[in-house]
């Protein structure tokens, strides 16, 4: 069974791309070599003055190829600490890894190393590598390299550029779906569930990709692009577990989206799509295969930057067609649909004090033997549906032009609460060993530091 | 401050509202430019004391050929005209921003930018 949480987490090989809404919760901050880099503080792309939730501007900035500067060489590196206390409403069975309890953990779960900005006019990168406590290993984190130009089309502007990445969504301007969607940070110490849209972390770190994308007169953003595996070889040397397996041949990705920037508001509507085809285990044979399209939407109401009030929403909708899966015994159904939503409404006040609330969802076709029971991790009843919401509450002390420290430094902490409606099929004895989808409400407090 | 700024400009603008002005900064100018007293550049020029400083005249700051050229010294009556249409004002100026229609904004932020000293 997949367990999207902590060292005991294992990738679904032989299910899909089964990686839960926990597992694409890589955070990254507001960098302060990008602040250092172009002079402004964090709050100018970020809202609430941390990231990774950007705003208009900070997409600007991005999709820009983060390359906008004071015109002065800055040393492009930057460093994230992400700690936290985890702690569960129930314990969980067995102790969650060497070096962790069953419950109430304190955690080094991330201290990340950036190479984050300027290269070249146009040309720039965000490239993390990370070393978790709980995993106790260093490892290739989320890297994403792109060049943009801005050429006169029709007497208007036409961003152009081209991106290498990673993941696939990390390029994505907008905070809506994949893996700059809310919660930024979760902890890696609670329970995770099962399933997950291939699109949204089923190869993430696993593979590279390459797109061309555009920007038409700051409204039509559209990008096309494809991933291929990355060798055995290079998952070694970057410290990346080999859990997807191999796709074959390249996993094309598309994304298209209007979006409207009022200054004092700005939103965006748009669709999002990627096929991939898995040898599970690198065996020849017949793929596991995915098809992936979603769709999204943000509003932000920014007005003159105190009081900021900002919405995201996506729905995924998967069509899987196992082959590979069925071959080996491993399903019941060759063909599955999976589900996947999420929504979250936020409000910064003066960029400092933060209240967000989320929901969201995950359903898919009942298997017996992909979703068997398991304690803590399974499904009596073979569904993967999950349901909950998550409440935060944080501080951004540093993250304005006036904090001190600025822009050298930048915090927040936060409590966050994620409640479970439905985990893994069910509300009551959801596993078969009698534990209850409330029995896995989380509490994180965290403390995250960049610098 | 607000009233030597308002002085300047033509009669209509004689009601120019700095509070207003600096929330319309914030929304439209404030990402790109700072007004801090320690005068700091971002994407755009410290606009800190901005009003009488010559065109292209800040230290640190890489500034277009166009507006090293324009041979601008921000009065409220420049400002004003080229809040109203930068790219119109400075042709070749990198400034994305496409300006303030309304006069009576136009006038409260520099109402504001003139008290930013």
């Amino acid at each position: 069974m997949p367990r999207i949480q902590g060292d005991s987490w294992k990738f679904p090989a032989t299910i899909t791309a089964a990686a839960g809404a926990m597992m694409v919760v890589q955070p990254a901050a507001a960098l302060p070599s990008y602040a250092r880099q172009t002079g402004e503080p964090c709050t100018s792309c970020h809202v609430g003055g941390f990231g990774p939730q950007l705003t208009p501007h900070g997409r600007d900035f991005k999709l820009g190829g983060y390359s906008d500067s004071l015109g002065s060489f800055k040393v492009p590196l930057s460093a994230m600490v992400v700690a936290n206390f985890t702690h569960t409403k129930k314990d969980q069975t067995a102790p969650i890894s060497g070096h962790d309890g069953s419950n109430d953990n304190w955690a080094l779960q991330e201290a990340s190393i950036f190479l984050a900005g300027r290269v070249l006019p146009g040309l720039g990168t965000f490239i993390q590598t990370t070393y978790s406590e709980i995993d106790r290993a260093v490892a290739f984190d989320h890297a994403d390299i792109r060049y943009a130009h801005t050429l006169q089309l029709g007497g208007k502007d036409m961003l152009l550029g081209i991106d290498i990445n990673n993941n696939p969504t990390v390029q994505d301007p907008y905070n809506s779906v994949g893996a700059w969607s809310f919660p930024y940070t979760a902890s890696d110490l609670g329970v995770g569930h099962l399933g997950g849209a291939f699109m949204t972390g089923g190869i993430e770190h696993q593979a590279v990709g390459a797109s061309l994308y555009g920007m038409y007169d700051n409204h039509v953003y559209a990008e096309v692009g494809g991933y291929r595996s990355l060798s055995t070889g290079a998952l070694d040397f970057l410290g990346v577990e080999d859990e997807a397996g191999k796709l074959s041949g390249v996993a094309p990705y598309w994304r298209l989206a209007l979006q409207n920037d009022w200054k004092g508001q700005s939103a965006s509507i748009g669709l999002i799509g990627m096929n991939g085809k898995l040898h599970p285990d690198r065996l020849p044979g017949p793929t596991n295969n995915y098809h992936d399209i979603g769709i999204d939407a943000s509003y932000q109401f920014l007005g003159n930057r105190k009081d900021v009030f900002s919405l995201n929403a996506s729905h995924i909708w998967e069509k899987q067609n196992l082959g590979w899966s069925e071959a080996m015994g491993e399903v019941s159904r060759r063909r599955q649909k999976l589900r996947q939503w999420n929504a979250d409404v936020s409000w910064y006040h003066n960029n400092s004090y933060g209240l967000t609330a989320g929901l969201f969802g995950l359903s898919g076709t009942r298997d017996p033997l992909l979703n068997a029971p398991e304690e803590d991790f399974g499904s009596a009843n073979g569904k993967p549906d999950t349901n909950g919401f998550i409440l935060q509450a944080d501080w951004t002390p540093l993250g304005r032009e006036d904090s001190p420290l600025a822009p050298n430094v930048n915090l927040r902490l936060g409590l966050q609460y994620t409640g479970y409606t439905e985990f893994n099929g069910a509300k009551h004895d959801y596993d078969g060993f009698g534990r209850d989808a409330a029995d896995n409400n989380t509490i994180n407090a965290f403390v995250w530091l960049a610098f | 401050m607000c009233m030597v700024a308002a002085g300047l400009l033509s009669a209509p603008l004689f009601a120019a509202d700095a509070g207003n002005g600096e929330d319309l900064f914030d929304t439209n100018c404030g990402d790109c430019h700072s007004v801090s007293a320690k005068v700091m550049n971002r994407k755009g020029p410290s606009l800190y004391h901005l009003i009488g400083r010559k065109a292209a005249s800040l230290g640190g700051f890489k500034y277009s050929a166009a507006m090293a050229k324009s041979g601008i010294s921000w009065t409220p009556q420049e400002l004003d005209a080229y809040l109203a249409a930068p790219k119109g004002k400075v042709p070749g100026g990198i400034m994305k921003f496409k300006g303030l229609s309304k006069a009576s904004d136009r006038a409260d932020v520099i109402a504001y930018l003139a008290s930013v000293r």
